[in-house]
């Protein structure tokens, strides 16, 4: 494929127009040459599931058979019967509003602190990312060790200080709070992120501030946090859009704090939200409906619920948005 | 360019390649060779369990000339359910969860056996009563059963000593005594030896450890009509409230440390072999487990004890084993059930295996074979599986879903989460009703 | 907190703060670098463990002790003998690197029409991409699997490998933000040389969108790296196209939980992506710090 050809000056305005259309023809047929791949792609992998996803939620499917049209049944269940799912939004709400804040804030405020170190960045910058390296099956295995009650290194430590150190995954009450803790052990890219942000901010914002007799904190609130906020934004949204999608921690960190060794070969209790139910989160339960008791038309139902509320809260969030985030202009 | 296209060009065919030799070598089912027939076996059993099995299939490749028998070991029901989804079958599949026979049957997902049976003029009656029950659902046979495990009483014997007690509990407030006997605690009030360890989901071996309780209490699940009668029995109630008392005299967190500080079930380290157990309800492989492992342990076996109320019921136990049977999809159908044949039907094939890993011998003949190797640990455990009020868990068309459910709620019992248990145990009657109902239907969960 | 009384700020810049200042300066920096290294101290505490627990024994690993005693290196050859970690090592880097491979061949041309070829309909193509990256995969995770299944991949790797090949929603976005700021000089004084699109796309920009194209690809294979959720439901029932996430989180039932091995078995899983982050953490950083600002 060859650029421009220049013709010999006949109908000089007639050439043009054809050039131009000729033109146009080419930069359309390497559009769809670049972009093919992108358009079977979003088809397959994306409009296909989802018109799919609306078809199954209606029938009872399970993979044997060909699916059976059962109507609004499956919405019913989901709605009114299932013992589990009110615990599964709830679990899911939860980390949500526990775990994005927290680890907004926690990786701002490590940000802020290496922003303000003189000595030893570099060191203290690659101990805090280094965590966020960890595979999440690896942290979460390692957590769950760490934390076990009885012979773990956190509860002897604390046994050592005099304190009863609580049940961690053991417990209704701290098996989610013992998750934040390892979300929280995570935050090295938010916080990297944050940090390029911090040290983005003009310099002359923090000298006029300075000027007007703004102390520290009033710098913070009026100068770095305004500024960065589309980073808040941005961190935000990642961090809701990974709540509301959260499995593995929780299904590793079940799996492993029950307990049971399937070497037994055998899995006659289900052991997802182990203990209790309490780290049972929405995509834990689609899986158990999904992909063990091979419900596919129940799980179709519930991940065509997902979809509409992970779509609303982001549009919420985005919109509320404009409210606190400014756009400094002239950013990198 | 032409580097760039002839660059991507490469890529994209290194990539097909290697994408076909991944989808081609990922394919578990047989592939039919020229000469011997490939099938494989997928089976629960795994580490020396699953050696002593693999013994028993080499015998039969010998036998055979004409087929290779591949054994998988480590399926749970989950892989078994997958596979059949995914198109991806074994020739054989084995599961140790007997309770789901009835939703294999009822969705197709095993095939039929009966028209095998009649072809080889096989008499179920050859298989005990209870194990034919736990192979079939509303005259659906898709499954024999391979061994039999039926559950009892351990108890440490140089413990009973020290404490000064001369026999097993044979009632639970026996047992309850003896518990607090046994149990040692530490200075800070940890549980250092615990007596009985009455906590559910705690070595819960092969069953919902409710359900191991319920022929020592005579507590039935299902009224005349299939209805769910877990809040009209008392018999639940009153397991479920014994069992919270002994849970509570211990502390639940007390109780939650120690189980989380004990060693794998399955382990060398089992909380029971190395003494930080006194006595337990346990299967009958537990047998093995300890001979192999800790064959000094100074411990005797013994029927489980029984409710107060009920002491005719004692000698008996819960039962249920392992069942096999021939997944849908699959090809080689006379082979698969040629094999599944020999496993379960020859006297010689399973008294070998029932040595091997100490499981109850499923057909009457191999149960007097001269092959089995006498133990007098094991005996008891026979003599249990023979008693008429030893019971299995009922089959449903919804498998072991609703077993799971009442597991749930009795977790949430002992944790004191479960309001009042009267009133609990009519919901859990209702869910379950609607799980059965459902099931059956072919409905929604 | 005095008030500036100088009217020049380079001036005040340049005069010493008085003592005071200087003082409640160095506090606050020593209470920062204390901080710091409490947090510091607090996030490197889980790797310390899981390496002592990974040298003890199996028995003191089950018991109150802290430090093992002797030190067992045993441990790490052990665990390749008990669990086929160097197969599922392989499917791992089967999985990544074709992935991985799959997404930059798919995802570079995409952002390039995206970004600096202008046509009908490019603004509705980006709004699609920016939809698809709201999508919790969940969500499309029932069908997929039914489609797989219906054409027997189920049990391999190609489930997972294939949709990479086809365009991923973050890594057209990242580029196409990155290819957004390329000078268009550059690509005019190509055209000017007589170069057709396809080859500005494959020499310019390529070269100089390195950076963004390096941050795509690390990312890429990290993820595919820790992917657990697709691996978990196409291959949990072939053992031998496992991936070290799986196997990981199998190993432990494997083998009766021997604790000891089992943290063995996950500082090993740890170590390909730290060694890889201190060969490229210039690479690393910058790439992080793109998608965040960028984004």
């Amino acid at each position: 494929m060859t650029g421009l050809t220049v013709r010999a000056e006949r109908s000089a305005p007639l050439d043009r127009t054809r050039a131009r259309r000729k033109a146009a023809w080419r930069r359309r047929r390497l559009v769809l040459l670049l972009m093919t791949p992108w358009l079977i792609g979003f088809s397959v992998f994306f409009g296909y599931p989802l018109v799919m996803s609306v078809y199954l939620s209606f029938t009872h499917y399970d993979l044997l058979s060909s699916p059976k049209w059962i109507g609004t049944a499956n919405y019913r269940y989901l709605f009114t019967q299932d013992p589990q799912v009110g615990a599964a939004v709830r679990n899911t709400l939860w980390i949500i509003a526990v775990m994005v804040p927290l680890q907004v804030v926690f990786a701002c405020g490590v940000a802020l602190m290496l922003a303000r170190a003189r000595r030893g960045v570099g060191l203290f910058r690659t101990i805090f990312y280094l965590p966020a390296l960890a595979p999440p099956v690896a942290a979460t295995l390692a957590f769950v060790y760490i934390l076990n009650p009885a012979t773990g290194p956190v509860n002897i430590l604390l046994q050592h200080l005099g304190i009863n150190g609580p049940l961690w995954f053991q417990s209704t009450s701290w098996s989610k709070p013992s998750l934040v803790l390892l979300g929280l052990w995570g935050v090295g890219n938010t916080m990297i992120i944050f940090l390029a942000a911090i040290l983005d901010v003009p310099r002359h914002l923090y000298e006029s501030a300075e000027l007007d007799g703004a102390g520290p904190l009033q710098r913070l609130r009026w100068v770095t946090l305004p500024t960065i906020s589309p980073v808040i934004l941005f961190s935000v949204v990642i961090g809701v859009i990974a709540g509301l999608q959260y499995f593995t921690q929780a299904y590793v960190a079940a799996n492993v704090a029950s307990g049971q060794a399937s070497q037994a070969g055998d899995q006659t209790v289900n052991n997802l939200g182990y203990p209790e139910d309490s780290t049972l989160f929405y995509p834990v339960l689609l899986y158990q409906h999904g992909f063990r008791y091979f419900n596919m038309g129940y799980a179709s139902a519930m991940s065509v619920m997902l979809l509409v509320v992970a779509f609303t809260i982001t549009l919420l969030i985005i919109r509320n948005s404009r409210r606190w985030v400014h756009y400094v202009g002239a950013a990198k | 360019m032409r580097r760039v296209g002839i660059g991507l060009l490469v890529a994209l065919v290194l990539g097909a390649a290697l994408l076909a030799a991944t989808a081609r070598t990922s394919a578990t089912a047989g592939t039919s060779g020229a000469k011997a027939e490939n099938i494989t076996i997928w089976v629960g059993w795994s580490a020396a369990e699953l050696k002593a099995f693999k013994g028993v299939v080499a015998e039969y490749d010998n036998k055979h000339a004409d087929v290779t028998v591949k054994v998988v070991g480590g399926i749970n029901d989950d892989k078994i359910t997958a596979a059949i989804r995914s198109g991806k079958v074994p020739d054989v599949v084995s599961s140790f969860t007997s309770a789901n026979v009835g939703s294999y049957c009822n969705s197709g997902a095993w095939i039929d056996l009966k028209p095998f049976l009649a072809k080889d003029k096989i008499d179920v009656n050859m298989f005990p009563k209870t194990s034919q029950y736990y192979t079939q659902y509303k005259g659906k046979r898709c499954a024999l059963p391979l061994l039999a495990d039926v559950y009892g009483f351990y108890y440490n014997k140089k413990m009973f000593k020290a404490a000064g007690l001369t026999s097993p509990p044979k009632t639970m407030s026996q047992l309850t005594a003896y518990a607090k006997k046994l149990t040692k605690k530490n200075s800070d009030g940890s549980i250092k030896v615990a007596g009985y360890n009455p906590f559910l989901g705690f070595y819960s071996g092969n069953a919902p450890d409710l359900t191991t309780y319920a022929p020592l209490f005579g507590a039935k699940y299902v009224d005349g009509s299939g209805k769910s009668v877990l809040s009209r029995d008392p018999a639940w109630s009153k397991i479920l409230k014994w069992q919270k008392s002994l849970i509570d005299w211990y502390g639940y967190k007390n109780l939650q440390k120690f189980n989380a500080g004990a060693a794998d079930e399955f382990s060398a380290s089992h909380a029971f072999e190395i003494g930080k157990l006194a006595m337990m309800i346990d299967g009958e492989w537990r047998v093995a487990f300890i001979a192999r492992e800790h064959p000094g342990l100074d411990y005797g076996t013994a029927p489980a004890p029984v409710d107060d109320a009920h002491p005719e019921l004692y000698g008996a136990g819960y039962v249920n084993g392992t069942i096999i049977g021939i997944p849908k999809g699959v090809k080689h159908k006379d082979q698969a059930w040629a094999l599944v044949k020999y496993l379960t039907t020859d006297s010689h094939a399973l008294a070998i295996f029932s040595n091997g890993v100490r499981n109850v011998p499923t057909t009457k003949a191999s149960l007097t074979s001269p092959d089995i190797k006498p133990d007098a640990h094991f005996k008891t455990f026979l003599k249990i599986f023979a008693n008429p009020n030893s019971k299995t868990s009922p089959i449903t068309a919804a498998g072991n879903a609703y077993g799971s459910l009442i597991q749930a709620f009795a977790v949430k019992w002992q944790a004191g989460h479960a309001g009042d248990l009267a009133k609990g145990l009519q919901k859990l009657d209702k869910q379950i009703d609607a799980q059965l109902k459902q099931a059956q239907a072919g409905g929604v969960p | 907190m005095t008030t500036a009384s100088v009217p020049v700020a380079a001036a005040l810049a340049r005069r010493k703060p008085p003592a005071s200042v200087r003082r409640r300066r160095f506090l606050l920096a020593v209470a920062n670098h204390s901080l710091l290294i409490v947090a510091g101290i607090a996030f490197l505490a889980p790797f310390v463990f899981i390496a002592l627990t990974a040298l003890m024994t199996n028995g003191q690993a089950l018991s109150s002790h802290l430090w093992p005693n002797p030190f067992r290196w045993q441990n790490f050859v052990d665990v390749f003998h008990q669990a086929p970690v160097l197969r599922w090592a392989l499917n791992t880097m089967i999985y990544a690197c074709l992935a991985t491979l799959g997404v930059l061949v798919s995802s570079i041309p995409v952002a390039y029409a995206l970004s600096r070829i202008r046509w009908r309909g490019r603004n509705v193509a980006f709004g699609l991409v920016l939809i698809a990256l709201m999508l919790p995969p969940v969500v499309s995770v029932v069908p997929l699997y039914v489609m797989w299944a219906k054409l027997g991949l189920v049990g391999g790797l190609g489930p997972l490998i294939i949709p990479n090949w086809f365009g991923d929603a973050f890594s057209i976005f990242l580029l196409r933000q990155f290819f957004m700021t390329i000078p268009e000089e550059y690509l005019d004084a190509a055209r000017v040389d007589g170069c057709g699109e396809l080859r500005i796309l494959a020499t310019v920009v390529l070269r100089l969108a390195k950076p963004a194209i390096a941050a795509v690809a690390l990312f890429s294979f990290l993820y595919t790296f820790n992917d657990f959720f697709l691996p978990l439901l196409y291959t949990r029932e072939n053992p031998s196209r496992w991936v070290l996430q799986i196997g990981l989180s199998e190993f432990r039932s494997l083998h009766q939980v021997q604790w000891n091995l089992t943290m063995a078995a996950t500082l090993l899983v740890m170590a390909p992506v730290i060694i890889v982050f201190f060969l490229a953490q210039k690479a690393f950083v910058e790439g992080v710090t793109l998608t965040g600002v960028k984004g």
